[in-house]
């Protein structure tokens, strides 16, 4: 059927426009709050600008949006384009053409002047219903689609009306009370397709850097770096464990470690090689799943010490599979790819605070060597380093030297310190004293290398919340930390020189260490109340959602399809079953409508009856014989006071009931009309207590 | 030759084949009801570019791996799905009936009545499409037959077929079309077109010849009877048309004066090209008739007994209309 309605000239009508607008609106407003506000006003603006328009009366409306040429709104297209590419510094990449999006449904809508706009401007929507999810997967981002996509619906039937509907006035409930219900019919379908749907294991094409530049620990450190990364309350990861969950003090969530200091900067070694994973050695092992939001890096966290290799949780059961990551000679594991999706392992660890260095020989020379190079500087540093070097000849010693002098001088804990310029070390260590984790730890690395002893810092997370909702553990970004790793008598140990100076800092976590005037995360602080347990319950539901829904990636789906023993199948066994549940999905509807309209009587029928009953209750049943009309007499007759309505009640439905009307399409109006008087009519009669005692009387 | 010709008919099964898919032969005797077997569907324009973008939003979740995107995308999935089986229950289980076909002169439009009934809801959005394009779009209300004359441009004299009619509905959301072809024996005649202004009439055969002038309708109204689709325009009582009594075809009695007649083939100057001297013919039936004279016709190899009245006058258009392509005579 190629042949097309012969509308030559449609014009878009004011409920499809309004509707439209509506839908653009919905769609604009979960993705404003990623793309930069000037894009998001200019958006939003263009689309009210046209729903203000579309309010005048039909004159001047149609002069207001003659004025606006379509060569103009190229230009604002090519200008916002500029724009785009002055605030973003590039163009083509995917958060400036999600901005431009945003802008483009707006010029369009100004424009859209026919029905084949507006298909337009409805396909264009619906790609902009995703893009938010670039940004956030969250149980809110979900929610917030809801609305457009029913508007979505609604939008494209008012795009087709049909003729009976046309010239009347469109009432909204109607179209989006059938939107509601053809997506919720189209829901098992939507599962069934979710979860047999492909998934990918690696992107089609490459992603966009600018992922990369999202907040979460980065490889380096610079004083201010996890400061500033406290004051999020961002969810880092989450972890079930297996077990009993270990004190906050044995929780150190071990990340990048970092050998590498150039006077300001702390960075990783650049020696690429294998480590080892160490023995248990009497520790105690914990047995976790991290499930770790993406941060687009590499490195996986887990508890000092990792005990082997992490294991996607859901290839686990197969044994097979690549390994999740590799273990650095420094005991920090890297994944393999960057973690760009949610990603879920299982890890095992071992409680110990000292290990053995992994390599020997050159590489442990190599590895030694790394942590004693110093940059030159810093003499104050290292004239008080040899000092303490002549007082204390056992390493060990020296350390907790350093440590109690940390503890006993008078150096603060803060999360506003001041900003340190040339040789921060020494001006932290002997002028300002005060500081947050990274400049104890950097600093601490600093004397100690200085003293001739390797040593290098260790970032991480330390602490976190447990759920009691779902009996977890949270951490945060705000759990955030430096701490150090000095190689005493063969083997590392690790020392938080943050805990000499703000013990509460490891047994209480962040809220509780800093001075009440520090701006700290709200939910750091607050440790009781029901907010807070809100907060938590909130983000049980999120861990779930995130487990099973976001989560649900290609080695979620294979492990889905492995317990189901359907991944074996070939993929034509796969289209096969997919197609016959879709058939059985299109049976079981039609099979629906069938007996649906089997039960939906006559609506006429079914108000009289009501009457019929209704007054039957109210002691006076209608006799076999009668008809309507008479009936409706003999009930007026004896309620006088409702003689209009019976009157009604009778004519109408005898009307509804045997008499032919009109033609047809005039019919279809006319029964509405008459069932709505009807309904009416029955609707305003008093209850059958108050007619039987009206009729006493 | 004669294996030729059976090597160009196409096979049985083939035609069967073709019969059941596009109904190409007026096979459909009385009512059919459309089920699964005739309804055909398709996404529209606007259901390919929904399509499409909904595809895109899926290519985009797989790289991105948005598990969300994926989400929005299939229940947009699921709710085209769902909309096409929609679409094809408004279409499902409707009756089409043939019901007339009309007449006309040629030139004009024929019409053809056929009746649908919906059944059990209302059906909506439908139009019924011939050759000669879409009717404007009708609703069939819940429980009732509604009938729908379709119009087919009539161009030349003879049997006009109304051909194959599709009936198609993009409900409810104009992402998909579902049609059905209906294929009825259904033909209307159309009458040559009457010359626009023919000579009198000829004279009598049997001594009547007095004629009237032909213009003037000195004839008395007899009364009113129900209008019949091609019933002469001059013949309508366009006052009760125009009061909404409805539509009457005003009866005269025939005190027009002169007696029969016969409308003979070799009246008509021989000159005059073939179809034209048809023209003539038609036209002199009209006047007969409007003068209610009575009228017999001998045309080539054909003849009508002399008669009069509305019949009559069907019979002697319809001989004519019928008259082979060219002149043989």
């Amino acid at each position: 059927m190629s042949r097309r309605p012969s509308v030559p000239h449609a014009v878009l009508t004011t409920p499809q426009v309004n509707c439209l607008g509506a839908l653009l609106l919905a769609v604009q407003l979960p993705q404003a709050l990623y793309i930069p506000a000037w894009t998001a006003a200019f958006g939003l603006l263009l689309v009210v600008v046209r729903l203000v328009i579309e309010r005048r009366p039909s004159a001047e409306r149609d002069r207001l949006l003659r004025r606006v040429p379509s060569y103009g709104l190229a230009l604002v297209a090519l200008a916002t384009t500029f724009l785009l590419r002055q605030d973003f510094g590039y163009f083509f990449g995917r958060d400036p053409c999600v901005a431009f999006l945003f802008i483009l449904v707006g010029i369009k809508f100004i424009e859209a002047r026919s029905p084949r706009d507006g298909t337009l401007l409805v396909c264009l929507a619906s790609f902009l219903m995703v893009t938010p999810f670039f940004y956030s997967q969250s149980l809110l981002a979900a929610v917030a689609t809801l609305p457009g996509l029913l508007l979505l619906a609604a939008s494209l039937q008012l795009l087709a009306p049909p003729a009976g509907i046309a010239g009347r006035q469109i009432r909204w409930r109607d179209p989006l009370r059938r939107s509601a219900r053809l997506l919720i019919e189209g829901i098992p379908l939507a599962l069934l397709l979710f979860v047999l749907f492909p998934r990918l294991s690696a992107p089609l094409w490459g992603l966009p850097s600018d992922l990369a530049a999202r907040s979460g620990l980065s490889n380096s450190m610079r004083p201010g770096m996890i400061s500033e990364l406290s004051l999020s309350d961002a969810v880092a990861f989450r972890v079930d464990f297996l077990g009993p969950v270990p004190p906050p003090q044995q929780r150190y969530w071990r990340g990048p470690v970092l050998t590498r200091f150039d006077g300001t900067e702390w960075t990783g070694t650049r020696r690429r090689s294998a480590g080892r994973y160490v023995a248990a050695n009497g520790a105690s092992t914990v047995n976790y799943t991290v499930t770790l939001e993406p941060h687009y890096k590499t490195s996986l966290f887990a508890l000092d010490l990792p005990a082997g290799s992490p294991k996607a949780t859901d290839q686990a059961q197969e044994g097979a599979g690549a390994d999740l990551a590799t273990l650095t000679p420094d005991q920090q594991l890297i994944a393999r790819n960057l973690v760009s999706q949610p990603l879920r392992y299982e890890q095992a660890s071992f409680i110990r605070s000292s290990y053995p260095p992994a390599a020997l020989g050159v590489q442990l020379r190599a590895e030694r060597s790394d942590a004693l190079d110093l940059p030159p500087g810093s003499p104050r540093s290292r004239a008080f380093a040899a000092g303490l070097r002549a007082a204390y000849p056992d390493d060990a010693a020296l350390a907790a030297a350093i440590l109690a002098w940390f503890h006993e001088q008078p150096f603060f804990y803060t999360l506003a310190p001041p900003l340190l310029e040339d040789d921060s070390t020494d001006r932290f260590l002997f002028e300002s004293r005060r500081g947050f984790c990274e400049h104890y730890a950097g600093a601490f690395v600093v004397l100690l290398r200085a003293a001739g002893i390797p040593a290098r810092v260790v970032t991480g997370y330390q602490g976190g919340e447990i759920n009691p909702n779902g009996g977890y553990l949270i951490v945060r970004q705000s759990d955030a930390h430096a701490w150090a790793e000095a190689l005493i008598g063969d083997e590392w140990r690790r020392f938080d020189p943050t805990a000499a100076v703000a013990p509460s800092r490891i047994e209480l976590g962040l809220g509780g260490a800093l001075p009440a005037e520090d701006r700290v995360p709200l939910l750091a602080r607050l440790n009781e109340g029901w907010f807070k347990g809100m907060q938590l319950a909130w983000d049980a539901l999120n861990h779930d959602w995130r487990r099973h829904v976001i989560g649900f990636n290609f080695v979620q789906q294979q492990s889905l399809w492995h317990y189901w023993q359907i991944d074996r199948w070939a993929a034509w066994q796969m289209v096969l079953a997919g197609s016959l549940l879709t058939a059985a999905w299109a049976a079981g509807l039609l099979l629906w409508f069938a007996l649906r309209h089997h039960q939906r009587d006559d609506r006429a029928a079914t108000l009289w009856n009501r009457l019929c009953k209704r007054l039957a209750r109210a002691g006076m049943p209608r006799e076999p014989h009668e008809g309507p009309l008479a009936y409706a007499a003999r009930a007026a007759a004896r309620w006088p006071g409702l003689v209009a309505a019976f009157a009604v009640i009778g004519e109408s439905y005898a009307a509804l009931r045997y008499s032919p009307l009109g033609t047809a399409i005039e019919l279809h109006a006319e029964r509405a009309r008459m069932l709505e008087r009807l309904d009416h009519a029955i609707a305003v009669l008093p209850t059958p207590r108050a007619l039987r005692e009206s009729a006493g009387s | 030759m004669a294996s030729l010709l059976t090597a160009s008919r196409p096979a049985a099964w083939l035609t069967r084949w073709r019969q059941a898919l596009w109904r190409t032969k007026p096979a459909d005797l009385t009512s059919v009801i459309l089920r699964h077997r005739r309804i055909y569907i398709l996404p529209t324009r606007r259901g390919m570019a929904f399509l499409a973008t909904v595809m895109m939003m899926v290519i985009t979740s797989l790289n991105y791996s948005l598990s969300l995107g994926f989400g929005v995308a299939f229940l947009l999935l699921g709710f085209a799905a769902s909309a096409l089986l929609h679409t094809f229950r408004n279409l499902a289980g409707i009756a089409v009936r043939p019901l007339a076909a009309g007449e006309t002169f040629a030139g004009g439009t024929l019409p053809f009545v056929v009746s649908l009934t919906g059944g059990a809801g209302i059906r909506r959005g439908f139009r019924l499409a011939t050759a000669d394009g879409p009717s404007p779009q009708f609703d069939l209300p819940e429980g009732n037959a509604l009938t729908v004359t379709l119009q087919r441009a009539a161009t030349t004299r003879g049997l006009l077929a109304l051909g194959r009619a599709t009936l198609y509905s993009d409900y409810p959301v104009g992402l998909w079309r579902a049609w059905a072809y209906v294929h009825f024996p259904l033909e209307g005649v159309v009458y040559p077109a009457p010359e626009p202004s023919p000579p009198p009439l000829p004279a009598g055969r049997d001594g009547h010849d007095t004629l009237p002038s032909m213009g003037s309708d000195d004839t008395d109204l007899a009364g009113l009877r129900d209008y019949r689709p091609g019933d002469s325009p001059h013949r309508v009582a366009w006052k009760s048309v125009a009061r909404g009594a409805g539509w009457y075809t005003k009866q005269f009695e025939g005190a027009g004066g002169g007696g029969p007649i016969t409308l003979d083939w070799s009246d008509v100057p021989a000159e005059m090209s073939y179809e034209a001297r048809i023209g003539r013919i038609a036209a002199w039936v009209l006047a007969a008739e409007r003068l209610a004279r009575p009228f017999s016709l001998r045309l080539p190899e054909r003849t009508l007994a002399s008669g009069q009245g509305r019949d009559h006058r069907r019979a002697a258009l319809t001989l004519l209309a019928l008259l082979p392509r060219s002149g043989s005579a």
